[in-house]
């Protein structure tokens, strides 16, 4: 019993953090309706410019959060308002996947020339230190990372449903034009929830490089991920990330733990592949475009 | 028309005879071209006439390529050299009947799922031929050297690379042709109009990924064996499902020519120009993907028609 219990546990700690690294890919693909196949360089790059923080000014990943998420913000906004926008205007949003699919390659590519394709991970003084409940066991890096990811995610969710910059957004997801009609500024509202997308999706990336080790090719596994999760809960929102990403974190660790570690994509991959057969909107989807 | 079959008669005559004239390094850089064009074409028989686009296609390759490997290792004893190709036909099948199988569920997803789950299909695949002992990709499999005894391998290769690019290529251009490509591109510009005029979009889309699996098998199965040693990672490779995008992106996509000229503009780009360069191809990949997407979504051929469409003062013609 015991065995299973600890196996959950760990589930759900690394779904909460497989909910942080989505929630922005979910904001993206339910406001633009992109699918922003950058998502994962967004997440590498968080967890790259957090060692830089903790190796040249000792700043802990969890108190430099602000920064990263600053300067991901920054890059997503121009990102967007750039080259995602001109794809959109010029092609499609098809041609908006292949965009960010060429620009992923060409970030990837750069990665491992500046920063070297070698395995990185941020080792903090509490690294090793674990929390224990009753006979279970949880190491205080992912405990902390969960906190983290959990407290970030109640905020954004706050910022959707209670603040007037949250209506704007929703309003651009359900009817673009009407928002415009109503004097809500779609140009820059897509540029800042794209923003916004990123900037939780480079704060994941912190709290995931001290959990897990990275390289610059990891931005693919991560992308991936991004969509498995989005696609079980539903795009758009908070809630569907989150019960999505503990969904896949409950089924990875059990495959893991039950099957073999081999196994875990496969079983991940089956259970996506029955959603989209049986329920394609997500367990919690709404009836958007881009959730159809 | 008859200009387009001579132009075609004339590739062909200057591949085939291309190992008497050119030394063996050039002889492999036609080999990849025909080898990249096959693919880039076989792939759009589902992406570029139906619209469905696989992002995965490598599975094909793998499961190719895997089939000869397991009968020389498993049935044969390591040996088996004369039987490649019934062996290759075996790769194509094998790989067509997976295709089969795969379809029903998978193509029942449009646009972006479809593109993801055959992402899924190949990483899930590719995982466990490397996790499966009896299969073995992990370790890898050997196959045997096909090559005649009076022909450098590189020359055998080649010879069998130009006659499955000529295959693929009449396939390509029938298919286009046909009351099935028709219906093919009728669900590429809109499927649910063209179901309600009586195309059957359930069995056309299903052939046509069938098709499109059994050419790459082809494909896959004799790549394994001009490599002489397979693994998982040396032909469930990420890469090739992109390749074939980028080919028939960087040409024209949904034409039977596009596919063919975007190989070679990357094989004389990759191989030529940024020889020596390996480690900024991803980079230049990218770059080109982005910039063809902004500047020329309709591909080479796009640009091309484009020009020649206008007249000599530069204004469309009426």
């Amino acid at each position: 019993m015991i065995p299973l219990l600890q196996t959950l546990l760990d589930g759900l700690v690394l779904g909460g953090v497989y909910a942080f690294a989505a929630v922005g890919f979910s904001l993206i693909f339910g406001v633009l309706g992109v699918v922003n196949l950058t998502h994962g360089v967004f997440v590498v790059l968080g967890a790259y410019g957090a060692l830089l923080l903790h190796e040249v000014v000792g700043l802990d990943p969890i108190l430099g959060l602000p920064l990263v998420m600053a300067a991901l913000f920054a890059l997503g906004y121009l990102y967007q308002r750039t080259l995602i926008a001109a794809a959109v205007e010029r092609a499609s949003l098809v041609a908006s996947l292949l965009v960010t699919f060429g620009v992923a390659l060409m970030a990837r590519n750069l990665l491992q020339v500046v920063a070297s394709p070698d395995v990185r991970s941020i080792a903090t003084a509490y690294s090793f230190a674990g929390l224990s409940l009753g006979p279970l066991r949880v190491d205080l890096v992912r405990a902390a990372g969960l906190l983290t990811s959990l407290v970030l995610l109640s905020g954004l969710a706050l910022l959707l449903g209670r603040t007037a910059f949250g209506r704007a957004i929703r309003a651009t997801a359900q009817q673009p034009v009407g928002a415009a009609l109503s004097g809500v500024n779609v140009r820059h509202v897509h540029g800042l929830t794209f923003g916004l997308g990123a900037a939780f999706a480079g704060a994941s990336g912190a709290v995931i490089g001290m959990m897990l080790p990275f390289t610059p090719g990891s931005e693919a596994a991560w992308t991936l991920n991004a969509f498995v999760v989005v696609t079980l809960g539903g795009v758009g929102s908070p809630q569907g990330a989150l019960l999505g990403g503990l969904l896949l974190g409950v089924i990875a660790t059990l495959t893991a733990q039950y099957v073999g570690p081999a196994f875990q994509n496969a079983a991940m991959f089956l259970v996506l592949v029955l959603m989209l057969l049986l329920r394609p909107q997500g367990l919690l989807g709404h009836a958007f475009a881009a959730s159809r | 028309m008859t200009i387009r079959i001579a132009a075609v008669l004339l590739l062909f005559a200057a591949l085939a005879a291309a190992p008497a004239f050119v030394p063996p390094f050039e002889v492999r850089v036609l080999s990849l071209f025909c080898f990249w064009g096959a693919l880039s074409l076989a792939w759009s028989i589902l992406g570029g006439f139906a619209g469905y686009w696989s992002f995965g296609h490598t599975v094909f390759i793998g499961v190719g390529a895997f089939v000869p490997g397991l009968i020389v290792a498993r049935l044969l004893d390591g040996g088996g050299a004369e039987l490649m190709p019934l062996m290759v036909l075996a790769g194509g099948l094998v790989s067509a009947a997976f295709a089969a199988v795969i379809a029903w569920p998978l193509l029942r997803l449009r646009g972006i799922y479809f593109a993801i789950a055959m992402l899924g299909v190949a990483q899930v695949t590719g995982e466990l031929s490397a996790a499966i002992e009896w299969i073995g990709g992990g370790i890898g499999l050997s196959l045997p050297d096909a090559a005649p005894a009076a022909l450098a391998p590189e020359a055998f290769y080649h010879y069998v690379f130009v006659g499955l690019l000529a295959l693929t290529v009449g396939v390509a251009a029938w298919v286009r042709g046909a009351r099935f490509g028709q219906g093919l591109l009728a669900i590429r510009e809109d499927e649910d109009t063209a179901r309600m005029l009586a195309v059957p979009t359930e069995g056309y889309k299903i052939a046509a990924l069938v098709l499109s699996a059994f050419l790459t098998g082809l494909l896959g199965a004799t790549y394994g064996f001009s490599l002489g040693y397979i693994t998982t990672d040396s032909v469930f490779r990420t890469d090739f499902s992109l390749n074939m995008i980028v080919h028939a992106l960087l040409g024209g996509i949904g034409t039977v020519a596009g596919p063919l000229l975007g190989a070679a503009v990357m094989v004389v780009l990759t191989q030529v120009v940024l020889g020596e360069m390996l480690n900024l191809h991803l980079f230049a990949t990218g770059a080109l993907v982005v910039a063809m997407v902004l500047l020329a979504p309709q591909g080479l051929l796009g640009l091309w028609r484009r020009r020649a469409r206008r007249g000599a003062d530069g204004r469309p013609r009426p």
